[in-house]
């Protein structure tokens, strides 16, 4: 036999524990034992992470407790596992362990969140040979699922699972080849992952803040670019119940990205969508970017304060709760005007009069000038102008220039990196990754340069908030100095490596790719 | 992975018994267990419903055959059995075939750490060069012992030869098959017993319970585990945990998935 002998079935509707005894010879040669209760909790986070490294995250419960395993999503081998009866949420409440490694590494910042629950019970049955000796022993699955968006439960496909008895593998072998054969049950994966996420209606990476939309090269410019739109709304919108119940910080900084790429491709896009649409949204969306904004400065304060601590020297590390405990309850101030503000009258006026432009055949009013030309032609022209902006104003910064020069190229290299990623889908994949990593590089240290300074602006003014005339706070002021004077020299080596970061990008080589892939396309006559 | 040698000079003191019951009620913690059915007589093979091998196992001492390849399972989850075999009255000549023949056992069983937490090796009665590989290769020797006066003398003439032999391995005796009706058992019991090793103070009682294992071909821990054996089965296994040490139940997530 070369085919490997197949270890589980999917089992018809109809068949129950009590029919499979009887097809396998009945009571003499196949006996029922115990019946046991049991769950299966699969989680992940919003964005899927663990499914994007190849991993599951399960928590099986049985009478005896639960159990998380972590396993392999290529062949459904255990990579980790742990005792743990509480609902995961967090990494870092995961007993420490490989499993809390392994599941910390990928998560970040991000929160375990319940994809589907599996509710089951399986019964033990045992084949039996002439002696009355157990020489196969069979588990048979019935089970239900359900999701928190999936209420009523669902049912999955009967299953059954063959385990080898040491010393009777060809007993086994024949079985499963009759069950295989003559029943004609088809082999069941090894896994019950996609068959649970997909009868809860998921589909496993179905949301992702990266922005790939497909697009034709001939497609007016104005259904291209309202796709894009369509694409970021989608994004905000369902960042919004986990930004309003604060489950994790991405919710908000994933909502705010699309925001901004969605202000940005109002504006880049110049005279496709018509003005009139332009004006009101971008106005509507400064309002959500700026109501948004506390939180997430609050946020990124919160995400850093291990970093600060760490920092600091052991002795002064404690000498910042005091920061930790004034950002939290400005947190939860904050956070509770975010919520009633996503819920408001503006947020809901805002995301019913979007669809209305998007979602109607052709968005309301005058159309712009170029909302009929091929999309290749207008995203290329635009890309090819704001790149050679961007080498204008990189090229004029000098080390000693004012932080402004920095600040405003790094606006431009965001609109440019917008710009290509609204577009990639035009483009020949790899030569555009080549170019972006490039371009990230370069807004990676830009930003540096300039998240540093309003950081350490920031800590400024909460020392300011301190009473200065309070021994007890003193300490803490003294800190925030110390943070304050580690952030402005990283900012001065962020400062003098621009340099480096902005010749890798004007070199020979990236210069050519961008005139290969959108200056030509650029200049063509439509 | 522990070693435990349930043994006695004297045959029909209930080594397979202990050994069989033991062993399921470790198992039932969720250690992986194997028992090891090194008696011709095939008694252990017989209660766990496996047919004895003729000559599977010759192989396997000459170093031809993997240990694994013999194993059975038994109707337990965990239990495994590594079943007797006819051939095995001649295993004195087989392990003397051997350089170092007082340590092949051990070399054989090193390998199973992986696949088992607990080796239970049920000996033949007698002392031969099988049962000082026993000595050599368990962690603990556990001496099932009827309180005869007789009885007592064969446990002196083994602590006499592992004395002789240099042999630390920790001994456990317990009174098996008692009757306290008997004066003699009570007599013997209420003894000073030998210094050199320990008695345990479970004690397993004379039962037809236990006698029906033939009958039933299952552990009475299985089929009779309220009754006064399997009682006491159950107090013997605890006891013995503690003072072996490293035995501690393993939570066991046996779901298939």
């Amino acid at each position: 036999m070369s085919s490997p002998v197949p270890e589980g079935f999917l089992l018809p509707q109809d068949i129950d524990a009590k029919d499979l005894a009887g097809l396998i010879g009945g009571d003499s040669h196949c006996v029922i034992d115990r019946t046991t209760g049991f769950s299966i909790r699969y989680h992940d986070s919003f964005d899927w992470r663990l499914h994007q490294a190849g991993l599951r995250l399960q928590q099986v419960v049985t009478p005896q407790g639960g159990l998380l395993r972590l396993t392999s999503a290529e062949d459904a081998e255990t990579v980790a596992s742990e005792s743990f009866d509480a609902v995961p949420a967090w990494a870092g409440d995961l007993p420490p362990g490989d499993l809390c490694d392994q599941v910390a590494k990928r998560l970040a910042m991000r929160v375990l969140l319940p994809l589907a629950t599996v509710e089951g019970v399986a019964t033990e049955l045992r084949v039996l040979n002439d002696e009355g000796k157990t020489v196969v022993r069979l588990n048979y699955l019935a089970m239900q699922c359900r999701s928190p968006a999936v209420r009523q439960a669902r049912s999955l496909w009967p299953r059954l699972r063959l385990t080898r008895v040491r010393g009777y593998e060809d007993v086994f072998a024949d079985l499963a080849r009759r069950f295989e054969s003559e029943m004609e049950w088809p082999e069941a994966p090894a896994c019950l992952f996609d068959e649970v996420i997909t009868a809860v209606g998921r589909e496993p990476g179905d949301y992702s803040s990266k922005l790939d939309v497909p697009l034709r090269p001939d497609e007016p410019a104005v259904d291209a670019t309202r796709k894009v739109l369509r694409t970021l709304l989608d994004t905000l919108e369902r960042n919004i119940p986990g930004t309003r119940a604060d489950l994790d910080s991405e919710f908000l900084h994933d909502l705010r990205v699309a925001t901004r790429r969605t202000r940005s491709a109002l504006s880049q896009v110049k005279r496709v969508l018509p003005d009139a649409v332009v004006e009101e949204f971008k106005a509507r969306f400064a309002w959500l970017g700026k109501i948004t904004g506390p939180v997430r400065d609050l946020d990124v304060f919160l995400l850093e304060l291990p970093h600060y601590r760490a920092s600091l020297p052991v002795a002064m590390a404690g000498d910042l709760d005091a920061l930790e405990a004034r950002l939290r309850t400005a947190h939860k101030t904050e956070q509770a005007k975010l919520k009633r503000k996503l819920g408001s009258k503006e947020m809901r006026e805002l995301l019913s009069r979007w669809h209305a432009v998007l979602d109607a055949e052709h968005p309301p009013g005058e159309p712009g000038w170029f909302a009929d030309l091929p999309i290749e032609h207008v995203a290329s022209k635009r890309i090819w102008r704001m790149y050679k902006r961007v080498l204008k104003a990189g090229r004029a910064v000098t080390l000693d220039g004012p932080p402004e020069e920095m600040h405003e190229l790094r606006k431009e290299c965001k609109k440019l990196r917008y710009l290509i990623e609204f577009f990639r889908g035009l483009y020949p994949e790899r030569e555009l990754k080549k170019l972006i990593r490039a371009l990230k590089v370069l807004l990676d240290d830009l930003g540096e340069f300039q998240d540093l300074e309003v950081q350490a602006d920031k800590l400024r003014a909460f020392a300011r908030a301190f009473d200065a005339d309070d021994p007890a706070t003193l300490p803490t002021v003294m800190a925030i100095g110390a943070l304050v004077a580690d952030l402005l020299r990283r900012q001065q080596a962020a400062h003098e490596r621009f340099a480096a970061c902005f010749a890798a990008f004007d070199s020979a080589e990236n210069r050519h790719r961008y005139k290969r892939l959108f200056k030509a396309k650029a200049q063509q006559a439509v | 992975m522990k070693i435990l040698g349930i043994y006695n000079i004297k045959g029909g003191v209930g080594k397979t018994a202990t050994a069989v019951n033991i062993g399921h009620l470790a198992s039932n913690t969720g250690l992986r267990t194997l028992i090891w059915d090194l008696d011709p007589q095939a008694a252990a093979t017989f209660y766990l419903r496996v047919k004895p091998k003729v000559k599977a196992s010759v192989k396997l001492l000459r170093g031809k055959r993997e240990l694994d390849d013999v194993v059975k399972g038994s109707d337990y989850r965990d239990l495994d059995l590594l079943p007797s075999d006819f051939s095995y009255r001649n295993m004195d000549l087989l392990l003397g075939e051997n350089k170092k023949p007082a340590l092949q056992l051990l070399r054989l069983l090193r390998p199973l750490s992986q696949y088992y937490d607990l080796v239970i090796l049920d000996c033949p009665p007698n002392i031969s060069l099988v049962s000082e590989n026993i000595f050599r290769a368990a962690d603990a020797l556990l001496l099932p012992t009827i309180p005869t006066t007789l009885s007592l003398r064969t446990l002196e003439q083994l602590l006499d030869f592992m004395e002789g032999h240099g042999l630390a391995t920790p001994v456990y005796a317990f009174y098996s098959m008692v009757d306290r009706r008997k004066r003699l058992h009570r007599d013997v019991m209420a003894g000073p017993g030998d210094p050199r090793c320990r008695v345990l103070s479970t004690v397993i009682p004379y039962a037809t319970e236990v006698e029906r294992m033939g009958l039933e071909r299952r552990p009475v821990t299985d089929y009779a585990p309220r009754s006064n054996a399997g009682r006491a089965y159950q107090t013997l296994w605890e006891e013995l945990r503690t003072e072996v040490g490293g035995l501690n139940p393993i939570p066991r997530f046996d779901l298939p998935f």
